[in-house]
């Protein structure tokens, strides 16, 4: 198990998390600009605008900056005619072992975003799991939605 | 079996009863709620609007039973129910994979019994499932035989099956296990029952609590806590006590007569005095073994073993049902294996967590009882530092789990066991392992451990085995094992 799996997914993904991050500030913008005018409204201590900023900026540091590089540094796959190999996270690091026989079956999902960007997100269900491969390009997920429905020969029914 | 045909009539009372069961809770909160009755100051129109409601759901499992009809057609169980909205389904024969019987107090004085219609579901698809819910015991024998002849490929033509035809479809039970008097008598009272029975008394003292005047305790509180106490101290020794009567009574009531027989390819399990209970579980369902020893029970010897089935509609619905051997000496279960599932293997040599683990596995058991100590001490302050012991206890807790974590991989089977507070062992082939996964945190990289995790199908769901903090190349060895060989190696009996 050395051997990490070669497959990256897209690096538009990283532009795609930082707008989720961004969208993410934006929400705790406008909480923390309601704090301040109650702050001001009703009089309340100074230091609930000093926190609400500073819980701000670690938001935009971590969840626009740091995390998204780092999760797609982490992300990586490997589709053979046998397993999946998945390997994600960015403080928990999960390594996935998926046989090919016990894929039931294959979806491609894409939202608003992940169209205008072009990804799609890959979801393999077995009869208990099931494993997502986020943001991969559109044309690289639905080659592979194909490919793993063509070799996963979906089991009887002993699941 | 061919014309549509209705339950036994008792099923109207037993859907009624059923809805009254379900609705215990709310119809109980609105006689609380309604002042007390033993006073005579009820208020009486929202107790007529209940009793109404009460007469509405009378009507409605007559219709219920009325409007309910199943047959066979076409190589398929039709059943067609619903009031307002007419349903429909129709279950493929070939999709049925067993058919269990169950007698409640209903059905035993007019030899009915109920059938739950078994099916091979799976997440992703819808589950078809059905109940039939009182049915004679011949009709049933009758629609079991016909079933299972259609399934086999033989279409009956006539309305009654061969009298030879039936002997020859059912293949002699062969008893693998029985559960003598002693048996059930000491796992009822070693059992976590009583935890759970507590709890719905607590609950329900907790309701009467709050409507006790506040207020007024209050002002008398200290005087109350010099009696109190005291007080206090007994009533909750005696509500424990007689929880835990409760809950002896109701598992050796639950267990009596519990056996296991094998018939053909599938597993029987019976058991039950006044409730009969009877689940099918066919061999080739079954994904994996879980062996369960918890606090009270491993020091004597005795551990339950559970099956992990992909079976559909039954097994979700009660967990003692997948139970086949409740209470059993643990060097005896290799014995019982042996005769049905001879493929599994128990295991004694287990290659455990390094030593630099132990204290992972005490901080990990024990950081939140610390935590929950800190608020408990400062707001009960004095008798609430008791609460750092809770804390403590779970790292001695956290000891053992260190203790009793290894791995065990040998052939086609990997076999993990590991202790929360109970304590599991499970028990897996590789072509069963739906996915396997190896979870290591940045500390855990740094000190070379890691967690490894496997899923199996249960139901509709998954049940999971893992353990915690071994050594990184030993997670790799098992994904390794997990990887490797698969090509060659095919499920025997599918």
């Amino acid at each position: 198990m050395e051997r990490q799996p070669v497959q990256r997914i897209s690096k538009r993904a990283l532009t795609l998390w930082r707008i989720y991050g961004g969208i993410q500030f934006s929400i705790l913008l406008l909480i923390s600009i309601g704090l301040v005018v109650a702050t001001v409204l009703w009089e309340w201590p100074w230091w609930i605008t000093a926190v609400a900023a500073a819980l701000l900026l670690i938001d935009a540091v971590v969840f626009i900056w740091i995390v998204p590089g780092l999760r797609w540094k982490r992300w990586r796959y490997e589709v053979t005619e046998q397993d999946i190999d998945l390997q994600y996270g960015i403080f928990i690091i999960t390594r996935t072992l998926v046989p090919m026989v016990r894929v039931q079956h294959v979806d491609t999902e894409q939202g608003p975003l992940l169209r205008k960007f072009k990804l799609s997100t890959i979801s393999i269900s077995t009869a208990a799991t099931i494993h997502k491969i986020p943001a991969l390009d559109e044309r690289e997920a639905e080659r592979l939605r194909q490919s793993i429905s063509s070799l996963a020969r979906v089991a009887e029914d002993d699941v | 079996m061919y014309e549509p045909k209705r339950l036994h009539p008792i099923s109207s009372v037993i859907n009624f009863v059923k809805t009254l069961k379900d609705a215990a809770l709310p119809l109980l909160l609105v006689f609380v709620l309604n002042g007390n009755i033993f006073s005579g100051d009820v208020d009486w129109i929202p107790l007529l609007i209940w009793i109404g409601v009460l007469f509405l759901v009378l009507i409605s499992g007559v219709i219920r039973w009325l409007r309910f009809s199943y047959w066979m057609e076409e190589g398929e169980l039709r059943i067609e129910y619903g009031f307002i909205f007419r349903k429909k389904r129709y279950i493929p024969v070939d999709r049925i994979q067993s058919l269990d019987f169950s007698e409640g107090i209903f059905h035993r004085p007019l030899n009915l019994v109920k059938v739950s219609v078994e099916t091979a579901g799976s997440t992703g698809s819808q589950n078809a499932e059905a109940e039939l819910t009182a049915i004679r015991r011949e009709e049933a024998k009758e629609l079991e035989t016909l079933i299972f002849q259609e399934k086999s490929g033989y279409v009956s033509t006539g309305e009654e099956a061969d009298d030879a035809d039936i002997e020859a479809a059912q293949s002699p039970r062969e008893k693998v296990y029985g559960m003598d008097m002693k048996d059930i008598v000491l796992m009822a009272i070693t059992s976590g029952g009583a935890g759970v029975v507590l709890s719905g008394v607590i609950a329900f003292f907790s309701q009467i609590m709050d409507n006790l005047p506040i207020g007024k305790i209050y002002d008398e509180i200290l005087d109350w806590i010099q009696i109190g106490v005291l007080v206090v101290a007994f009533t909750a020794f005696v509500v424990l006590l007689i929880a835990y009567a409760i809950s002896i009574v109701l598992t050796i009531f639950r267990y009596a007569n519990f056996a296991v027989y094998l018939e053909a390819d599938d597993l029987i399990i019976t058991r039950g005095w006044l409730e009969k209970k009877q689940m099918t579980i066919p061999i080739n369902r079954i994904q994996g073994i879980r062996i369960d020893e918890n606090l009270i029970r491993q020091p004597m010897g005795y551990a339950s073993v559970t099956l992990i089935s992909a079976g559909g509609s039954v097994l979700k619905n009660d967990e003692h049902q997948l139970r086949m051997l409740p209470m059993i000496k643990k060097n005896e279960i290799q014995k019982v294996l042996k005769m049905i599932l001879s493929d599994y293997q128990m295991v004694d040599e287990f290659k455990q967590p390094p030593s630099r683990s132990k204290y992972r596995y005490m901080i990990r058991h024990s950081w939140l009882g610390f935590l929950a100590a800190v608020p408990v001490s400062i707001f009960f302050f004095p008798y609430g530092l008791l609460s750092i012991s809770a804390g403590i206890f779970l790292v001695f807790l956290g000891g053992m789990a260190y203790r009793d974590a290894g791995w065990n991989a040998y052939d086609t089977q990997l076999t993990l066991r590991s202790r929360i507070i109970i304590k599991q062992t499970y028990l897996m082939k590789k072509h069963r392992v739906q996915a396997a996964s190896g979870i290591q945190t940045l500390f855990q990289k740094r000190a070379d451990l890691s967690s490894v995790k496997l899923t199996l199908t249960s139901g509709g769901g998954a049940a999971v085995a893992q353990c915690h903090y071994l050594e990184e190349k030993d997670v790799s060895h098992i994904l390794n094992w997990y990887l490797s060989s698969r090509r060659e190696e095919k499920p025997a009996e599918s």
